[in-house]
C-alpha cells in the first residue's frame, strides 16, 4: 500500500518580521523577493529527491512561510503542478492551503490563487483589535483583516483564520468581541493560539527586560475556556488544542501531522519527517539561508535526526493527545512496531484512574475538560 | 625470606582532607623506584574512583616498600593508609594500631584542623612516634613558620627537625623517609609466641572472599595455616599471602612486625570483623588484642527506587555493596508513600552520602532517599525499651514513657573572632557547652555536647557558613539522654505522607512545622490539582500551605516544523521528573524529603 505523504513548501520571505515570531524568515520589500527563481529552486529540489517519494502518495499540500502571498500565484501554481504531477493522489480534493498574510491578500491574489489550484486559505487575522495588531508589530489593521477575509470568501470556499490570544489588555470579554466579530463570514475554521514568547524573538529580550505585560496562567486558561464555550455555542468543534472547525472541515494537512505521518519539506528551512519502514524514520531540516538554498537547493540538510520507535511513539502521543480524537493505537502499532497501552501500561492506568485519558474506540485521548494540563499528562507518558 | 624486624618500619599519613596525602604517598612510591613511569597514575593507593573524585580517601591499601637509607641498609617500610573521615574514625584507631609511628602532614599553607587533630590524639592513644611534615611548600602562600608554631601550641609536638616537603613537587620527600627510619621505632613483638594479628582491614573479592590485612604482632602465619578469628569464632585455612608492593606479590610467610594480606575462603566480610585478633587454631593466643569494638550504624535512611520495577536491581545492588562494607546494614522497608525500599544504616553522613552516590552511579539507579535520623530509644510504659530508626514507626505519645536519642561531643576548632557565632550556633542546636580552651593564641576549641539529630540537620554547613569555612569539626558518640520529643507528620492532601515524619523537640515542634510547610510549598512545583501541606502533632494540625494548581500547562501550538523542539522540550521536563515520587496524585520532587535539613531550626 503506498503512503500517504503530505507536502509543506515553505517560504522564507516577509515583508517584516512580526516581534513574536520564530519562524525561519527573512524580511525583504515585495520587489525583491525573487518569487520566480525560489519556484525553481523548490522544482529543482523536487526532482532532486523523486526517489524519496516512490511508494507514496499525495495526502496534502501546504504552503507556509514567511508570507507565501509574497510570491506570485504564477510561480507558486508552478511549484504546486510539480508536486501534483510527482506523485499520485489518492484523495478525491486534495487539499491545498496557502498561508496569507492579511496585508498582501486581495481579490485578485485570492483569484489568481484558486485559479493555480489552491483550495484553502489560512489567513493570520491574529487579532481584530487594532490596537492589539499594533502590539504585534502586524502590517495590517482590523479593516484590512476584514477586507482580506472578504477576499478570500469571494473566490475560495475553505477559509481559515489565525488568532492569537493572552494579549495585553485583552480581557475575556475583549476576546469574545473578537470573535464575535468573525460570526457573520461563517468561517469553516478558526485555529486560536496562546502567545508564546519564543527565545531569540525582540518580544522575548522585552519580556527578560519585564516590558512585556503577557498574561497569567490564570488569565490564559480563563480565555482558553471562554473561547471554546463561545466557539462551541457557534457550532464550532474544539478538535485540537488551538482548533477549531465546523464538523468534517478540519485541517487534513495537520490532521497529518498529529496523527504523526509522513511529510516532505521542501524549499529553504522546512522541515520534513519520512518515515523508513516500521519503528524508524527521518527528519530534516534544509539548508536554512534562502540565499544559499537558491544556490544549491540539494545542499546537505541542516539538521538530520533519526527517530527510532520510542521517538515516534513519544511523538505520537505528544501530537496525537493534543487532538480531540486522540490517538490511534493500531495505527501507532503498525508504525512504530509497538503497542502503546502496553509500553506504558502503569502511567496510563494511573492516568485513567485520575480521569486524564480515556481509551475508546481503538484511540488514547484526553478529556477535553483536561487539555490545560495536557503537557504534564504527556511527559507522564513519555 | 623474612626481614630483621630492626629494619622494618610500619607508618602511616595523618592529614586533613586536601591536605595531599594521596600525592605525598604517591611521591614516596616514586622515591623508593617501586612502581615505572608507566604504571604511574595520580592518587595509586585509592582503589575506587568516588574517592578519587572527592580526594577523599574513604579505604586504601597499604604497601610495603623497599628503601635504601643514608646508613647503607635497605628498610622495609609498610605505609598503612588510613580512611580519612571521622565517620570511620574506629577503622581509623585501628589502622593506626597497626603502625608505629605516623607522618603528621600539615598543609603548610592551611595550618592544623580538627579532625587532624583528633587522629593525632588517636596515634598518641597508641603511643605512635608522630613526625610533623610541613607539606605544599612549593606554594608562595606556605607560612611553615606559623604553623610550625600551631603545631607545637595546639598539637604539643617537638618541631626541632623541621620537615618542609612538596608532595607535588617531590622536594623534601626522601628526608622524610629518613626520618622515618631514623625515628620511628622497629616492631616489638615475639616471633616465637603463639599467633596474634591484628585485623585492620578486610575487603571482598569474588575469587577468594574475604582479603583481610594484617600487622602480625606475634609469631608467625604461613600458607596452608588454620586460623581462628578471635572474636566470631570462625576457623579457617589461609589459601593465599601476599602483600602489595605495589602490586599485588604472593608470600610464604609472614612474621611478627610485619604487614600484608591473606585469604582464606571466607565468605563474607561480616566474618572479618576490623579489630579482631587473628591466631592459629591449633596454638591459639590466651588472650586477644586489646581495642576490638563492633561497629554499629549511627544514621538511617530510608532508600526506595523511583520506580518501583527497581526494588530487586537495588536489592542486589546494596548486596553487592555489604560485600565489601561491614558497616552498611539494611532491611526491607514498606513506606505507605514511597512503596518497597529499604531502610539503611551507616556509621555517618558522608558514609551514607558514598553509598547514595555509588547506588546511582555504579548501579544506575534512580533513588528517592528520606533524611537521615538517629536511632532512637524509645521506652514504653513498663519500661521496655525499643529502638526506632523510622520517625514514622515512633509509637503514639500515649504509648510512650520517655524517648532517649543520641548525643555527640562535638569539638570545633575556630579562629577566636568567630567563637561567638560557633556558641549561638550550638546553643540553638540543644548544645550544651562542656570546653572552651585557647589552644593558641587565636585558636579555639569549643567542646559541646549535643543531640547527634541536631548534627545531622546540615549543621556542618551552617557551622561553616557562621565562621566563613574556618572551622573544622571532630565528633563522638557521648551516649543517649531523655528529651521531651515528638513526631511532626507531614500530610499532603490529608494525607500522611511517613516518608516526610520527623522526631523534633517538643519546643521546637510548631516552628519546625511552620517552617517545614513553607519550605515544602517552595519545594513541590504547581500540578495539575491544588496541593494542601499541612504539618500536624499528633491529630493537631499546626501549619498549613497551599500550592495553588497549575491552571495551564500546554504547549501553544505544534506542526511539522517544531515537533523535535517540542518533544526535547518535553523530554527534558521528563528527566526532571524523573526524581518525583507520586504519592497518590501529587508529585512530590527528591528534594522534599531532605526539605527537613533545610529550615531553619
Amino acid at each position: 500500500m503506498r503512503r500517504g505523504t503530505s507536502v509543506y513548501v515553505h517560504f522564507p520571505f516577509c515583508a517584516r518580521r512580526c516581534p513574536y515570531c520564530d519562524f525561519a524568515t527573512i524580511a525583504r520589500s515585495p520587489q525583491e523577493v525573487p518569487g520566480s527563481a525560489y519556484a525553481d529552486a523548490v522544482l529543482r529540489e523536487l526532482e532532486g529527491r523523486h526517489t524519496e517519494l516512490e511508494g507514496r502518495h499525495l495526502a496534502s499540500i501546504f504552503f507556509g512561510g514567511g508570507t507565501p502571498t509574497l510570491w506570485d500565484a504564477e510561480a507558486l501554481g508552478r511549484v504546486l503542478a510539480a508536486i501534483r504531477a510527482a506523485f499520485p493522489t489518492a484523495e478525491d480534493e486534495l487539499e491545498i492551503t496557502v498561508e496569507c498574510n492579511p496585508s498582501s491578500l486581495d481579490r485578485a491574489k485570492a483569484r489568481a490563487l484558486a485559479d493555480a489550484g489552491v483550495n484553502r486559505l489560512s489567513i493570520g487575522v491574529q487579532s481584530l483589535s487594532d490596537e492589539r495588531l499594533r502590539f504585534l508589530g502586524r502590517l495590517h489593521d482590523a479593516r484590512g483583516a476584514i477586507r482580506a477575509i472578504e477576499a478570500a470568501r469571494e473566490h475560495v470556499e475553505r477559509v481559515s483564520v489565525d488568532f492569537i490570544f493572552g494579549l495585553p489588555g485583552q480581557d475575556r470579554a475583549a476576546l469574545l468581541a473578537e470573535l464575535d466579530a468573525l460570526r457573520p463570514f461563517s468561517l469553516e475554521h478558526l485555529s486560536l493560539y496562546a502567545l508564546t514568547i519564543e527565545e531569540g524573538t525582540p518580544f522575548h529580550e522585552l519580556r527578560k527586560k519585564g516590558r512585556l505585560p503577557v498574561a497569567t496562567d490564570d488569565e490564559y486558561a480563563t480565555l482558553f475556556l471562554a473561547a471554546e464555550e463561545a466557539l462551541g455555542a457557534l457550532g464550532y468543534e474544539h478538535y485540537e488544542v488551538s482548533n477549531y472547525a465546523r464538523p468534517g472541515r478540519e485541517s487534513r494537512h495537520n490532521a497529518h501531522y498529529w496523527r504523526g505521518h509522513a511529510y516532505l519539506g521542501l524549499g529553504a528551512a522546512a522541515v520534513g519527517c519520512l518515515d523508513e519502514g516500521v519503528g524508524r524514520a527521518r527528519r530534516r531540516k534544509n539548508v536554512i539561508e534562502p540565499d544559499a538554498y537558491l544556490r544549491d537547493p540539494l545542499a546537505p540538510p541542516a539538521e538530520s535526526e533519526r527517530l527510532d520507535a520510542e521517538d515516534l511513539l513519544r511523538e505520537a502521543l505528544m501530537l496525537g493527545l493534543r487532538t480531540s480524537r486522540g490517538v490511534d493505537l493500531a495505527d501507532v502499532r503498525e508504525r512504530t512496531g509497538l503497542d502503546l497501552l502496553e509500553a506504558r501500561r502503569a502511567p496510563i492506568a494511573r492516568r485513567m484512574e485520575l480521569g486524564d485519558l480515556v481509551v475508546e474506540d481503538g484511540h488514547l485521548r484526553v478529556p477535553r475538560s483536561r487539555w490545560l494540563s495536557l503537557d504534564a499528562i504527556v511527559v507522564d507518558l513519555f | 625470606m623474612s626481614t630483621d624486624p630492626s629494619r622494618i618500619r610500619n607508618f602511616s599519613i595523618i592529614a586533613h582532607i586536601d591536605h595531599g596525602k594521596s600525592t605525598l604517598a604517591d611521591r614516596i612510591l616514586d622515591v623508593t623506584g617501586v612502581i615505572t613511569d608507566r604504571e604511574k597514575q595520580e592518587q595509586l593507593l585509592d582503589r575506587m574512583d568516588i574517592e578519587r573524585e572527592r580526594g577523599i580517601t574513604v579505604k586504601a591499601q597499604s604497601v610495603r616498600l623497599p628503601f635504601r637509607a643514608s646508613d647503607g641498609q635497605v628498610y622495609q617500610l609498610n605505609l598503612i593508609d588510613t580512611p580519612g573521615h571521622v565517620d570511620f574514625t574506629y577503622e581509623v584507631s585501628r589502622s593506626l594500631a597497626a603502625c608505629e609511628g605516623a607522618l603528621l602532614v600539615v598543609d603548610a599553607t592551611q595550618g592544623v584542623e580538627a579532625q587532624t587533630l583528633a587522629n593525632v590524639y588517636l596515634a598518641l592513644e597508641n603511643d605512635l612516634e608522630i613526625i610533623p611534615v610541613f607539606n605544599k611548600i612549593d606554594l608562595p602562600s606556605a607560612d611553615v613558620e606559623r604553623v610550625r608554631r600551631e603545631v607545637e601550641e595546639v598539637v604539643g609536638l617537638d618541631c626541632n627537625e623541621e620537615l618542609p616537603c612538596s608532595g607535588k613537587t617531590g622536594m623534601g620527600v626522601r628526608e622524610v623517609l629518613e626520618a622515618v627510619v631514623r625515628r620511628i621505632p622497629p616492631p616489638k613483638g615475639d616471633r616465637e609466641a603463639p599467633l596474634r594479628a591484628l585485623l585492620f582491614d578486610s575487603w571482598y573479592d569474588p575469587y577468594r572472599g574475604a582479603v583481610c590485612q594484617v600487622r602480625i604482632v606475634d609469631g608467625r602465619l604461613s600458607k596452608g595455616d588454620r586460623i581462628k578469628l578471635m572474636a566470631t569464632g570462625g576457623e579457617y585455612e589461609v589459601t593465599d599471602l601476599h602483600v602489595y608492593s605495589p602490586f599485588q606479590t604472593s608470600i610464604d610467610v609472614l612474621e611478627a612486625g610485619e604487614v600484608g594480606c591473606f585469604s582464606a575462603s571466607i565468605k563474607s566480610i561480616h566474618d572479618t570483623k576490623v579489630g579482631d585478633t587473628v591466631t592459629l587454631a591449633k596454638n591459639p593466643a590466651t588472650e586477644p588484642l586489646a581495642g576490638f569494638k563492633e561497629v554499629k550504624p549511627m544514621v538511617f535512611c530510608g532508600v526506595f527506587p523511583t520506580e518501583s520495577e527497581d526494588y530487586p536491581a537495588l536489592r542486589d545492588a546494596l548486596e553487592k555493596l555489604r560485600l565489601n562494607d561491614a558497616a552498611l546494614v539494611f532491611e526491607p522497608e514498606t513506606s505507605d508513600a514511597l512503596g518497597f525500599g529499604f531502610r539503611c544504616g551507616f556509621l555517618g553522613l558522608l558514609h551514607m552520602e558514598i553509598i547514595q552516590e555509588r547506588l546511582e552511579r555504579e548501579h544506575d539507579l534512580s533513588l528517592v532517599t528520606t533524611a537521615p535520623t538517629v536511632v532512637y530509644h524509645v521506652y514504653d510504659k513498663t519500661g521496655e525499651m525499643s529502638l526506632v530508626e523510622n520517625p514514622s514507626r515512633l509509637p503514639d505519645a500515649g504509648a510512650i514513657d520517655r524517648i532517649e536519642e543520641p548525643y555527640y561531643s562535638v569539638s570545633i576548632h575556630v579562629p577566636s573572632e568567630y567563637v561567638g557565632a560557633v556558641i549561638a550556633l550550638c546553643q540553638e542546636r540543644r548544645g550544651e557547652q562542656k570546653t572552651i580552651q585557647y589552644a593558641s593564641q587565636n585558636r579555639v576549641i569549643v567542646v559541646y555536647e549535643m543531640p547527634l539529630a541536631e548534627v545531622l540537620f546540615d549543621f556542618f554547613d551552617h557551622l561553616k557558613s557562621a565562621t566563613k569555612g574556618y572551622a573544622s569539626m571532630d565528633y563522638e558518640l557521648a551516649g543517649y539522654r531523655p528529651n521531651p520529643l515528638v513526631r511532626l507528620d507531614l500530610l499532603v492532601n490529608g494525607e500522611r505522607v511517613d516518608a516526610l515524619s520527623a522526631i523534633v523537640h517538643r519546643e521546637k515542634a510548631y516552628h519546625i512545622g511552620r517552617a517545614l510547610t513553607q519550605k515544602l510549598k517552595e519545594i513541590v512545583p504547581q500540578q495539575q490539582y491544588e496541593v494542601a501541606i499541612q504539618a500536624a502533632i499528633g491529630s493537631k494540625i499546626i501549619a498549613r500551605e497551599t500550592v495553588r494548581a497549575l491552571r495551564k500547562d500546554v504547549t501553544a501550538k505544534c506542526y511539522g516544523g517544531d515537533i523535535s523542539r517540542k518533544r526535547k522540550l518535553l523530554e527534558k521536563q521528563k528527566a526532571g521528573k524523573k526524581r518525583m515520587k507520586a504519592v497518590g496524585k501529587v508529585e512530590i520532587p527528591q528534594e522534599a524529603f531532605h526539605a527537613i535539613l533545610k529550615v531553619e531550626t
